[in-house]
């Protein structure tokens, strides 16, 4: 979002502590932003986007310009098209995310659309919707429940705000192609927006009056922080075996999906064996597409990616395929264990990974993840909700091939 | 190596030493191994990128934390009060120490407890814990919530505190520290209790992922409780810490803000946690819900009148008794009771504020203005009259030594601006 007009009077001291502003609202609703460098100044400024340009973003039907996997375009899934059958539901999803978030302050708002509008695809709530609605039909629900649609929105907002931390501690610069939140509005506009993101989905979760299903979500968000201090524990560890590996990728990104998943489907007031194949299925793709996450981080190129090819082995962060590659390269052991530190040496890891084939076992490894997640759908009857649950899976899968 | 038990006053540098490094190996300084002593005395390694601090670098040696966890589970409740603990327990006839006396054993099973909750997760992240669980903090919001624990089973005829009282103090305590931990990051403030923050020993990153790990680890002792009255309550306070320190940051240097905002603020910032903490302590008594309103207005008039008394000192106490520079709530441009009194008739402080003291010495003059002009004397008048409300709370309770701490607590807050 690039800086309009200067409204205020007052002469900003850039050095000055970040604060925020007051702020005004336009009759159109647009909302006033600051986006100078990491101080928010006390200017006003005007946003370029329209509260309207993001809630379309992907619900209805067009992609994100920076939704940069490259495949969709000559892939034969595409994910706002598979998402068609819920676009309803993820259009009033993204109103309510805004008005939930930008209620109470306008620069929190255009933080959380900084991320909001980042190219996201909105997959989590599309599963508590897809699901909610392949099981609606089991025990005869005709329509989704106000509860249905705030497990989705909850699920959102903590996707949301562990991301914005997430960037914080990782120091990322860009995510998608964009700048970072905190990149963009310094660190302690970040700190706040994730937790007051984290706060709001905490209350309207309590405010469900499902305890399995706070119970479900609470476990998420420790399993969240767990997964964060695992990993900042464990980098350029190259003792690190696959099982770690896995439940680490668990904790940061399958957990969150199994909940969505197995949430959607208690909330539809299916049988318990249901709600755990549910669960399975969440839990299998989840590891499926951080899986493949992992891969592409290798295989794909800056551009693609929106930030450096290898990103995760430069700081550290050992994934599938340089796990299995360090089972047969103790060459590459130790140019991890240097920690890059020589010119150079990041490439001719990388170009070990590749060639040494651990990128061909990591593929095997998430098409066994994927084939297990098509199981777990076999307890939904046939649907054009079923239906889409399983391009979910070959459309992650097809991002690897 | 540096002893750094609470009596050594020097504060300019890192608080965990170097010993010497254990490692056999030459490997790059960016090496993390971690193991436990024998006696159960934590190691903690720092190193750059990981969880460690970045200029404040430790370096890659193993180092020993000289505060064994018996230090500081015994830091507040079973001995004499700590240097760092400063001031009012000089001054006032009752220290807090004294007053909670009587829930001192619910206090140290509370300290160990906590300590394997944040602990056992990883090292690092608990020696940033014990850096702020032991930097002098009085336990008070888990005294509150044992000592209306206490009051309040006598009335329902409860012998022994249930176990859920004793997780409703636990989780209290996270969630209190966790915001700490936040703050300072938001604040960026180096100092707290006259001790380097966590943010600023080990980083941000280990500041920020500490704070998660906390409201993490308490949302979900608290989904465990099962309790849907406390769920709600306690996310209702979390919901409000993010809002207050928004509100706050959105209204700095903003000299129109006026004393209902200010105890709105004062509310969502501080009170809230206090409320739910003794309202939830009745609760899990199982007394009536009259009983519980009171109690929770008691929470909520004893931590304004805290909130008011604390903004007071900013003012009235030295730099070496607040353990962080005097007056900074009035610098960063969070305008407190007295300013808020000091500009209904000051308006050349006005100015000076709105100037965001841009010029040398204007902070000086604007405190000056303030001392002069009787609004600190107002903002005593205020923190007493909520405080009296404070007291009517109790009316509801059966005597008992458990009331009587609770009125203690009242009383020993305007103890500290006499």
């Amino acid at each position: 979002m690039t800086t309009m007009s200067m409204k205020c009077g007052i002469n900003v001291d850039f050095r000055r502590t970040t604060k925020f502003d007051s702020v005004t609202h336009f009759a159109y609703g647009f909302l006033k932003l600051s986006s100078c460098r990491p101080e928010i100044s006390r200017t006003c400024i005007f946003p370029t986007k329209t509260p309207e340009a993001f809630l379309h973003g992907v619900g209805a039907g067009r992609s994100a310009e920076l939704d940069l996997s490259t495949k969709e375009s000559k892939s034969t899934y595409n994910l706002s098209d598979m998402f068609d059958v819920v676009a309803e539901d993820l259009l009033t999803l993204n109103k309510n995310l805004l008005s939930i978030v930008g209620s109470e302050n306008p620069v929190l708002m255009s933080a959380a659309e900084q991320i909001f509008g980042a190219g996201g695809k909105r997959m989590r709530p599309a599963l508590v919707f897809l699901v909610s609605r392949a099981t609606a039909e089991i025990s005869g629900l005709k329509e989704l429940t106000q509860e249905h649609r705030r497990l989705a929105e909850i699920i959102e907002m903590i996707h949301t705000a562990s991301l914005i931390h997430d960037d914080v501690l990782d120091e990322s610069d860009t995510r998608r192609g964009k700048k970072t939140v905190h990149q963009l509005y310094g660190t302690r506009v970040a700190v706040l927006a994730g937790d007051f993101m984290f706060a709001q989905s905490s209350w309207y979760m309590a405010n469900l009056e499902n305890i399995q299903v706070i119970k479900l979500i609470s476990q998420v968000i420790k399993d969240f922080a767990s997964g964060e201090i695992r990993q900042a524990s464990s980098l350029f560890d190259c003792d690190v075996n696959l099982d770690e590996y896995l439940t680490k990728s668990y904790y940061k990104t399958a957990s969150l999906i199994a909940a969505s998943t197995k949430g959607a489907a208690i909330f539809s007031g299916v049988h318990s064996d249901i709600i755990e194949q549910m669960n399975q299925y969440g839990y299998n793709l989840g590891l499926s597409f951080q899986i493949v996450d992992d891969i592409l981080d290798f295989t794909q190129t800056p551009l693609q990616l929106g930030k450096p090819t290898g990103s995760d082995l430069a700081k550290g962060n050992l994934t599938a395929p340089v796990i299995f590659a360090l089972e047969g390269e103790p060459e590459l052991r130790g140019i991890i264990e240097s920690e890059f530190c020589e010119s150079g040496s990041l490439e001719k890891a990388v170009g070990i990974v590749e060639k040494c084939g651990g990128i061909e076992r990591a593929r095997e490894l998430a098409r066994e993840k994927a084939d297990r997640a098509f199981e777990n759908l076999r307890c939904l009857p046939i649907s054009s909700f079923r239906s889409v649950l399983e391009q979910m899976v070959s459309y992650n899968l097809e991002r690897i091939e | 190596m540096m002893s750094v038990t609470c009596h050594n006053l020097e504060f300019g540098r890192i608080r965990l030493d170097f010993v010497g490094c254990g490692c056999s190996s030459n490997a790059s300084p960016n090496r993390f191994p971690v193991r436990n002593c024998a006696e159960g005395m934590l190691r903690n390694v720092c190193r750059p990128r990981k969880l460690s601090c970045k200029k404040r670098e430790v370096g890659r040696c193993r180092v020993f934390s000289t505060k064994t966890p018996e230090t500081f589970l015994n830091g507040v409740t079973a001995g004499p009060p700590t240097v760092l603990d400063s001031k009012q327990e000089k001054k006032g006839p009752s220290s807090l120490s004294d007053m909670f006396e009587v829930v001192a054993d619910d206090l140290l099973t509370l300290n160990k407890n906590l300590q394997s909750i944040v602990g056992s997760e990883n090292p690092v992240l608990m020696s940033a814990a014990e850096q702020i669980f032991g930097a002098g903090g009085k336990r008070m919001r888990p005294a509150l919530v044992f000592l209306v624990s206490r009051a309040t089973a006598e009335i329902a005829g409860l012998k022994e505190l249930t176990i859920e009282h004793r997780r409703l103090a636990e989780i209290i305590e996270m969630i209190h520290t966790a915001s700490l931990i936040h703050d300072d990051v938001l604040d960026e403030s180096d100092m707290r209790r006259g001790k380097e923050t966590v943010h600023q020993l080990y980083g941000t990153r280990v500041a920020v992922l500490a704070g998660d790990f906390m409201f993490a680890q308490s949302s979900w002792y608290l989904a465990n409780l099962e309790n849907l009255e406390v769920i709600k309550l306690i996310s209702q306070v979390i919901k409000d810490f993010a809002s207050g320190e928004i509100k706050q940051a959105s209204s700095l240097f903003d000299c129109d803000v006026h004393l209902d905002e200010y105890l709105i603020k004062s509310y969502y910032k501080t009170a809230s946690l206090i409320a739910a903490s003794t309202k939830g302590a009745s609760i899990f008594s199982g007394v009536h819900s009259d009983i519980s309103e009171q109690m929770y207005q008691y929470g909520k008039n004893l931590g304004l009148s805290f909130q008011v008394v604390d903004d007071i000192l900013d003012f009235t106490q030295s730099a070496e008794q607040l353990g962080k520079p005097a007056a900074s709530d009035l610098a960063k441009g969070n305008l407190t009771a007295p300013v808020i009194f000091a500009l209904e008739k000051e308006s050349k402080l006005r100015d000076i504020i709105e100037s965001e003291f841009c010029e040398k010495g204007s902070l000086e003059e604007a405190i000056d203005i303030i001392e002069k002009c009787g609004a600190i004397e107002r903002a005593r008048d205020l923190a007493r009259e909520i405080a009296d409300r404070a007291l009517k709370n109790l009316d509801c309770l059966p005597e008992s030594s458990f009331r009587l701490g609770l009125e203690q607590t009242v009383n020993y807050n305007l103890e500290r601006i006499k």
